[in-house]
Parts: C-alpha cells; sequence; structure tokens
C-alpha cells in the first residue's frame, strides 16, 4: 500500500511538472527588458505589417541597458524602444510615468479648433449636451448638429432618441468625431446602428493565436445591426481628423459603407489593433496592439481611414469664426 | 356497551403501538452539515491578464451535507460540498491588484470501509463545477478573466478517532484531486470582446485531464464533540496547475479554517440526541 502511495505521490508532481511553464524573466534592468522585448515578439499584432525587424531592436537597444540607470533613464529606454512600433496604442505605464507615441496626429494638421466649434455659429453656449454628446441646431436649424469627443463617455437608446426627436425637423445631420481619441467599441457599434438600414458587415477581427509573428485566427467578421427602434435615415456626415483615433477610427470604417453617409475632413488617425495589456517583473504594464481589425474590404485601418471628402482647416476661415470642415460637410450632405 | 368501548380502547392502543413500533423500525438518513469560515493565503498566476504572481489574501466559506443514500446500507453515502472565496491579492512591486472571486459545488459519492477500529476512509469520485472570476482593473480590454470548469474528481477521506481526557475527538484527512473535465481558458490575443460582443469562442472549451490540469485539494481538520454540535478547526490547501492555448495558469492557496458540525434534525429540547434509528453518516 505504501509502495503504491509513493508512486502515485511521485506521478503526480512528475506530471505537475509537466505542464511547461514559460520562464519568467528576472526583475533586473536586463530582465525587464527582456520581458519587454518578448511580450512585443510574441503578442504585438503589427510587426510583420509594419515590416519591422524586432530582433535588430533587440540588438540596438539591449545594449544600451545598463545596470546602473537609474529607472527614469530605464523607462525612457524603453519608452523609446516601443517608439519604433509608431502605434498610439502602445504605451508604458510606470508609477512616474506613461510613454507614448503621438507622431500619427502631432505630424498631421490639428483641422481642429475647439474656439470654433464652440462658437456661436455652431453649438454657442446654449448647446444641449447628454451623456458625451454636445449637440444643436446649425444652419438655421436645418442640421443638426452633434460633436462627440470621446467614446468613453456612455450614452444610451434613450439619450439618443431624445436627440434625434430634437433634430426631427432638420435635413441631415453632422457628427463630429474630430479629436476623439476613443474608447469603446462596443459604443462605436450601437452609434453606428443608428445609420444602417439592413444588418452589414463592417470589418473583420483577428487575434495572436501562437508566438509567431503571423499566426493569427480566422477573420472573424464584424456586423453592425440595425437598430430595431431607433433610426436616422436621412443624410449624415461623420467629421474626421489625426486625432480621430481607436474606438472613433472604427466608428468611422462602419460609417463610410453606411448608407446616406460621407466621411468629411482628413484621414483618421487609425489605431486599429484592439489594445491588451500586460506586466514586466517589475510591476510596469505595457499596452499593445495584439487583434488586428479590418475594414469592410479586410484591408488594415492601423494607419487610419481616408474620408470621402478630403479638406483641411482653413486659417482665416478659423479666423472668421467659420470650420472648414463643418462648411463642406454641410454643403456636400445638402446635396443629397 | 362497557364492552364495546374496552374493545374499542383496547383496539386503538395496539394499533398506537403497533405504529410506534413501525415508526422505531423504520430508518432514515440524517443529513450531517458541517459550515467553516475560511482565512486564506493564495496566490494567483494567470497569464491572460499578467504574467506575474499575485499574491493576497481572502475569506471564504465552506458548506458541506453528508447523508447515507439509504439509512439500511451505512456503506455508501453522498456528499455535497459549497465553497467561496472572496480575495485581494497584489503583484510583488504592489503596483496593481487582482480581485479574485470564486466558487464550486461539488457533489459525490463514497464508500465507507470500516475495516480498522477507530480508523475510517472514505473513497469515491466528486463532480464539481468551478467558477473564479478575477480582475485587474489596471489593464485595457483584457481587465477580466473567468475560470470555468467542470471535473471529475477522486476522492478520499480519512477519519481517525482517538480519546483526549475521556472525550472522543476526531482527526479527518480529505483529498480531492481532479481526474478528468473540461474548461475555459481565452485564447492569449483574443479579447472579451471578440469572446462575447462578437461570439468567437473558438478554442476556448478544452477537455481537461492529467496531461493538462493537475489540482488537488486536501484538508486536515480536528472535530471537537461540543454539547449538541461538533466544533471543526483545521486548515486545508488546494494547489491548481492547468494550462492551454500556450497559457500556464496556477493557483496555491493555504486556508485556516473554523467551523462546526450538526445533524440537521430536531425533535424536542436542544440536548436531546436522535433516536438510534435515525443513522448518521458520523458514526
Amino acid at each position: 500500500m505504501k509502495k503504491y502511495s509513493f508512486i502515485l505521490i511521485l506521478l503526480f508532481f512528475s506530471l505537475y511538472s509537466c505542464i511547461d511553464e514559460p520562464k519568467l524573466e528576472e526583475n533586473n534592468h536586463s530582465g525587464n527588458f527582456e520581458s519587454l522585448w518578448k511580450i512585443i515578439d510574441t503578442r504585438y499584432c503589427y510587426l510583420d505589417y509594419k515590416a519591422i525587424n524586432w530582433d535588430s531592436i533587440h540588438t540596438v537597444y539591449k545594449t544600451r541597458v545598463d545596470s546602473n540607470m537609474t529607472d527614469f533613464q530605464l523607462f525612457e529606454l524603453f519608452g523609446n524602444m516601443l517608439g519604433e512600433l509608431k502605434d498610439g496604442h502602445v504605451n508604458l505605464y510606470s508609477e512616474f510615468n506613461t510613454s507614448r507615441y503621438w507622431k500619427w496626429f502631432t505630424d498631421y494638421p490639428s483641422n481642429f479648433n475647439s474656439s470654433v466649434v464652440y462658437g456661436n455659429r455652431y453649438l454657442g453656449t446654449n448647446y444641449m449636451f447628454v451623456g458625451g454628446l454636445r449637440y444643436a441646431k446649425i444652419h438655421n436649424g436645418e442640421i443638426g448638429y452633434i460633436y462627440y469627443g470621446d467614446f468613453s463617455d456612455r450614452f444610451s437608446d434613450v439619450n439618443i432618441t431624445n436627440i434625434f426627436t430634437y433634430f426631427k425637423n432638420c435635413k441631415s445631420l453632422i457628427i463630429d468625431v474630430r479629436n476623439n481619441g476613443g474608447g469603446y467599441l462596443d459604443l462605436s457599434e450601437q452609434f453606428a446602428s443608428y445609420f444602417f438600414t439592413q444588418k452589414t458587415v463592417t470589418g473583420y477581427m483577428q487575434h495572436k493565436t501562437g508566438n509567431g509573428h503571423t499566426q493569427f485566427s480566422k477573420a472573424e467578421a464584424i456586423t453592425t445591426s440595425v437598430h430595431e427602434t431607433i433610426q436616422w435615415q436621412l443624410p449624415v456626415a461623420v467629421l474626421s481628423n489625426r486625432m480621430s483615433y481607436s474606438a472613433t477610427n472604427a466608428f468611422i470604417s462602419k460609417m463610410k459603407i453606411a448608407p446616406n453617409a460621407v466621411i468629411v475632413g482628413d484621414k483618421s488617425g487609425g489605431g486599429g489593433g484592439l489594445p491588451l495589456s500586460s506586466e514586466l517583473p517589475n510591476g510596469w504594464m505595457v499596452r499593445f496592439s495584439s487583434s488586428p481589425m479590418f475594414d469592410a474590404t479586410m484591408q488594415h485601418t492601423e494607419w487610419g481611414i481616408d474620408p470621402d471628402v478630403k479638406v483641411d482647416m482653413n486659417a482665416s476661415d478659423s479666423a472668421n469664426g467659420y470650420d472648414t470642415i463643418i462648411e463642406t460637410a454641410i454643403t456636400q450632405i445638402l446635396k443629397y | 356497551m362497557k364492552k364495546i368501548s374496552l374493545t374499542i380502547f383496547l383496539l386503538s392502543l395496539f394499533s398506537v403501538c403497533a405504529f410506534t413500533q413501525q415508526t422505531s423500525d423504520k430508518k432514515y438518513s440524517l443529513i450531517t452539515s458541517t459550515n467553516n469560515a475560511a482565512l486564506t493565503l493564495f496566490s494567483i498566476t494567470d497569464p491572460y491578464l499578467s504574467p506575474i504572481s499575485y499574491s493576497g489574501i481572502g475569506v471564504g466559506i465552506e458548506h458541506a451535507e453528508r447523508k447515507y443514500f439509504n439509512p439500511e446500507n451505512t456503506d455508501f453515502s453522498m456528499q455535497h460540498k459549497l465553497n467561496s472565496l472572496v480575495g485581494i491579492a497584489l503583484n510583488p512591486s504592489f503596483s496593481a491588484s487582482t480581485t479574485y472571486l470564486g466558487g464550486a459545488f461539488s457533489w459525490g459519492a463514497f464508500y465507507h470501509y470500516r475495516k480498522f477500529s477507530d480508523v475510517q476512509i472514505l473513497a469515491g469520485a466528486t463532480t464539481d463545477g468551478q467558477f473564479g472570476f478575477k480582475s485587474n482593473m489596471r489593464n485595457v480590454n483584457n481587465p477580466i478573466n473567468v475560470d470555468m470548469a467542470v471535473n471529475l474528481n477522486l476522492a478520499a477521506s480519512l477519519r481517525y478517532d482517538f480519546l483526549i481526557k475521556n472525550k472522543k475527538v476526531r482527526l479527518i484527512y480529505d483529498f480531492e484531486t481532479p481526474l478528468m473535465g473540461c474548461m475555459f481558458v481565452p485564447m492569449v490575443g483574443a479579447s472579451y470582446y471578440e469572446m462575447f460582443d462578437l461570439w468567437n469562442l473558438r478554442n476556448t472549451i478544452h477537455f481537461s485531464s492529467l496531461h493538462n490540469k493537475l489540482a488537488y485539494k486536501s484538508a486536515l481538520v480536528l472535530e471537537i464533540p461540543m454539547r449538541t454540535s461538533v466544533f471543526t478547526v483545521g486548515f486545508s490547501s488546494h494547489s491548481l496547475k492547468y494550462g492551454a492555448n500556450d497559457l500556464v495558469f496556477k493557483q496555491n492557496s493555504f486556508s485556516l479554517l473554523l467551523g462546526y458540525k450538526i445533524n440537521l434534525y430536531k425533535f424536542k429540547g436542544n440536548d436531546n440526541t436522535a433516536p438510534s434509528n435515525f443513522i448518521s453518516t458520523e458514526k
């Protein structure tokens, strides 16, 4: 009996060690570097798409890791290495700083002037405001204008019903998502559903299935449903600029194929990879694009969505209280 | 008239006696209920949330009920158990936390070996459903992971009775290990948006057996009889390791248990013991 018990216990512990665990790096400068590099190497989804030689990045940056570096210096080095990915969805978070890559909008015209949008010609001071949606009738009451600056601000169907009721005599609608850096994907789905007349495949999504740079799941269709009770079937213009990013980019991608919709402004900022998080041994958190998203034609949306009508803000228009992009949108939707 | 009345009285008396005799002959299964509160130290490694192990403290409750299938046959008993744990764990640098809320319900059948005096061995099988909710709110798009599993387990219990100051106390050692089942494990790169908004649940349900899931639960408990109940004190440990989709999950816990055990019956008065035809699995 004792013999069998011993064998059983031995079997249990041998099997226990059979489930191979990944090797964890030490919590020191070198270990944290290796850990960060490996997380990106195995889980970041755009290494091949962006033709980034991550092995050579390792070679270049590894030599810069010095055990005498302060945490601030190490953080800066890691931030610079992550900057090579040119991805606004990649950040490193510590107790003292957050690394970021912002060139996806700082290298482009801003195409948004809040003092003009909040000027008397558009929102003014008496605009309505609910669930993050600021709205007013513009252009002599012919057009409903909604400014939505953050897809993290939740709105409800009731909010939208009331807004559409307020706009019931308007001929068309403008949804301004410029400078909207994203938020919840499900909200972008919900917002788009008010403008579709039939269930439509508006994009696709994949995720990493293994450590290889090309190991992805089969593309899963993202379907935008028709909202059961709330519908806007008049012309709608969606305004975008380079700061329209992430969930906003996804919203623009859907609206691009919505009936009666036109995208006006600048190319959106992109951010087509759904970000996930992981952690280094020292507790710093890294966020990175993990699941690539595509538009309805299976094209990557990482670098942004081209507008239907490309227009930049004109400085003299701004000086006179006019928003060139809004004015162009008005012209476009009144053509319908 | 008097004769008739006497006959009726005697017949009534006879029938009451006969019924009483029938009642006292029939055996009933007593349900023995054990309730423990647990103070738990635990560690969690959930690579879907973070590759780093988090350690923390939690509290939980355990409730178990056992009875014989058939009071005429004291070889086979059944037991169901419900346990839960809520706790919070921190990463080694104390910069992030994982909140854990979990529980399990199990049902099992046991054979009672009584070959040795003072020692009783219960051996059997249990089946359980486990649920765990883990939340690391610092994460973006993967702030939550859920453990879901159904297991068929091998279970055993050793009971040893001995005297301390003429008081019969019982030492119990319980052991349980899963043999097979199925479990939910997300793909490492799949977000919950994709899984539960787009309903892409491919490769998330896995068959589990000793090749990819190893675990044990053990407990050592001392039972000290009190006037109408039994005081229980002990500790338990739980170790779980499973892997799928290139992810290896681990959970270890050590709990201090404190509770009581009672037979679920009520006859008259708090001090009254159950009649001998009410059969408890504790005997």
